[in-house]
């Protein structure tokens, strides 16, 4: 990219007179935004500073007065802490599963629902709903509908006994959250699978290349930046879960289903402890960052490839 | 190499109101000739194009392709090669990749894929382009890679659905040169899709002309200046139009005003429609055999000016060419001649059709 415009250098004070008054006339530009920024930092920014702070100290809500500066003690627990770490495993398995399965179920919808047949509108529709319907209510439609043991749905179909819940929880939370996710994924590849010109297809088709070859050699490599982006913000979202578990498992049973923001808030609101649970907050803001940064450099470095050689 | 057959071939579009983008073309091309579609917009030359190439069905009717019946057979079954109006490069693949593809698919070894590769850039000038991307080209490269795509395969036909369209006027010109020669070395029977007539009369060893998917005629330009089968391709053919005028008979002839006009042909009592090419026209001295115009509008193309006016008494626009140097002024009233009674084109008013044709 060619970077065009540069700020005004000189000295002369004319210029600077100039500049100064250009820069009062950005902040008057500004001005309107401003309180949303400070609304911003008050809700987010404000709360983790705060937040760092807890997790320097030793601080448990139902011993009043126990609160003191313990240094570095409260993030050496979190690493030592066994549940701890198995949330994160769980939380990476969850995103990653999750993430992965569903945009492939998306991609194979998405081609499905980019050719023509009677009635694509409503079957679009109805594909859609998963994602309009609000999460919590989603998740307990799985609970009790699709997984209870005595009158689920899944029992019912294939005739077996199963308690899903107990049995496989992180499954049946994954199913959860797959199946409210895979709208999003398949209209995101199939805005992509849209954008592909009629002509560049036919192309490939007259060049020799038969269905699949076309997929795999045209399609695919122009629907890369849409994958990537589907899942950035299918990673952002699913790394946050929290109703799905919360009203379906309630990390149980044991851990066995619990992820981070989950553990956190047990810590936090079930064990009253301030302390530790900040540490963790502070922790997975921090390695969310970290892997966030590195998704998304990857990811501008795949947009700046195909909008480079414009 | 092989001729390519259209019997009867139709393209119904369903619907409440079906169309019939293509209605019953029976078009042969020869082996080696390079035969161009014209017809204004919407006249379904692009779909009879795809047809030959597989992307559009063929609903009635057949086509060959050399010996063979093509009429079910996949695009990739044919053995053609297509350049498409927006090119249709592969927007991630470098020049070579594209160029490349179909050998790929086809499994060539990769040293011959290469020196093929190499050989058709070379032909086309884009030897250092070859490790680009088509959105780092401009339009003439892009075009060229489209053409580079086409030829590396050697296929038995050239199909080309208006490859010049998105060029400017003076590359176009050059590379329609450059298009016609490169047919012409090749040999590959062609297919050119174009609304442009001078592309048409100037590339075409013959011109097929389509009004709403059907034939009109088709021919080579000359006989296609020289003899339109009927008005509507006198009126498609020449720029600008030939001019038409339907008049009474009387006697042998026809009055032009005060200039009575001798038939080429014998025709029926009643009404004709006679065709008048503005460069069979010329501007004369008042004295001389004519008939009176009044000049309406003057274009002044450098060397010619063609004159645009109604004839004196009646409501009919005549267009006729004359000096560029000595164009006449606007509302003044100039005397036209007719060079030669022969090149008067003469029309049955009700069918349209050329009177003493054949
Ligand atoms: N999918 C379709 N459904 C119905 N009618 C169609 C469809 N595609 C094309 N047509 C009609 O078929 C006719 C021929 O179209 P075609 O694209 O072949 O025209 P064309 O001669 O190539 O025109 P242009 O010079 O504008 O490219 C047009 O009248 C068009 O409206
Ligand atoms: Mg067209």
């Amino acid at each position: 990219m060619i970077t065009l415009v540069e700020a005004p250098q000189s000295s002369e004070p004319p210029a600077t007179r100039t500049r100064t008054r250009e820069r009062s006339a950005a902040w008057k530009r500004r001005a309107p935004l401003l309180p949303a920024l400070l609304f911003t930092i008050a809700v987010t920014q404000v709360p983790f500073l705060v937040t760092v702070f807890y997790s320097f100290q030793s601080w448990n809500m139902v011993r009043p007065g126990s609160q003191h500066f313990v240094g570095f003690d409260n993030y050496v627990d979190v690493f030592t802490d066994s549940v701890f770490l198995q949330a994160l495993g769980n939380t990476v398995t969850l995103t990653v599963v999750c993430v992965f399965v569903a945009m492939l179920l998306g991609l194979g919808l998405a081609l499905l629902l980019d050719r023509k047949f009677l009635g694509r509108g409503i079957v679009r529709t109805l594909l859609i709903t998963p994602f309009l319907i609000l999460p919590a209510a989603g998740a307990l439609l799985w609970k009790t509908t699709m997984f209870d043991p005595s009158y689920g749905l899944l029992n019912w179909a294939f005739g077996i006994e199963v308690e899903w819940l107990s049995d496989y929880p992180l499954a049946a939370v994954m199913a959860q959250i797959v199946w409210q996710w895979t709208p999003f994924m398949m209209l995101l590849i199939l805005a992509g699978l849209q954008a592909q010109s009629r002509e560049v297809l036919e192309a490939a088709q007259v060049d020799g290349a038969g269905r699949w070859r076309t997929f795999v050699s045209i399609t695919l490599p122009q629907l890369s930046r849409y994958l990537q982006l589907a899942v950035l913000l299918g990673a952002i979202y699913i790394v946050n879960s929290f109703d799905a578990i919360y009203l379906m498992t309630q990390g149980g049973p044991g851990t066995a289903s619990t992820n981070l923001p989950y553990y956190i808030y047990q810590r936090a609101f079930e064990g009253f402890d301030v302390g530790q649970s900040s540490a963790m907050g502070v922790v997975v803001v921090a390695m969310t960052l970290i892997v966030a940064t590195f998704a998304l450099r990857l990811m501008f470095r795949a947009f700046d490839v195909s909008r480079g050689v414009k | 190499m092989a001729q390519v057959a259209y019997a009867g071939a139709s393209r119904v579009y369903p619907g409440a109101h079906s169309v019939r983008a293509v209605d019953g073309l029976d078009l042969c091309i020869g082996d080696g000739e390079f035969l161009v579609l014209v017809g204004p917009s919407g006249s379904g030359k692009s779909t009879a194009l795809r047809m030959a190439a597989g992307l559009e069905d063929v609903d009635e009717g057949s086509i060959s392709i050399g010996d063979r019946d093509v009429t079910h057979l996949p695009p990739k079954d044919r053995d053609i090669a297509m350049v498409f109006q927006s090119y249709a490069l592969y927007p991630h693949m470098s020049v070579r990749e594209n160029m490349a593809f179909s050998l790929k698919l086809r499994g060539m070894a990769k040293s011959e894929v290469n020196a093929k590769v190499e050989e058709a850039a070379e032909l086309l000038d884009l030897t250092k382009y070859l490790d680009r991307k088509p959105k780092a080209l401009s339009g003439g490269q892009r075009q060229r890679v489209a053409m580079g795509r086409a030829i590396v395969r050697e296929p038995s036909v050239f199909l080309m659905d208006e490859p010049l369209s998105n060029l400017d006027a003076k590359l176009r010109v050059e590379t329609r040169a450059n298009i016609a020669a490169l047919q012409r070395r090749l040999g590959t029977t062609t297919i050119y899709v174009t609304h442009d007539q001078v592309e048409a009369m100037t590339m075409g060893d013959r011109v097929a002309v389509l009004r709403d998917g059907v034939l009109q005629q088709c021919a080579s330009p000359r006989e296609l200046y020289d003899t339109p089968r009927n008005v509507f391709v006198a009126g498609f053919i020449g720029s600008p139009a030939m001019n038409q005028l339907t008049l009474p008979v009387d006697g042998d002839g026809v009055k032009l005003g005060e200039l009575k006009v001798q038939l080429p042909v014998r025709v029926e009592p009643g009404e004709v429609t006679v065709g008048i090419r503005p460069e069979s026209l010329s501007l004369v001295g008042e004295a001389e055999d004519g008939f009176d115009l009044r000049v309406e509008l003057v274009e002044e193309l450098g060397a010619d000016a063609y004159v645009h006016g109604t004839l004196a008494g009646r409501a009919d626009k005549v267009v006729v060419r004359a000096d560029g140097r000595t164009p006449p002024r606007l509302g003044e009233a100039v005397r036209v001649a007719l060079r030669d009674t022969g090149e008067v084109h003469v029309f049955d008013p009700e069918s349209g059709l050329r009177i003493g044709a054949e």
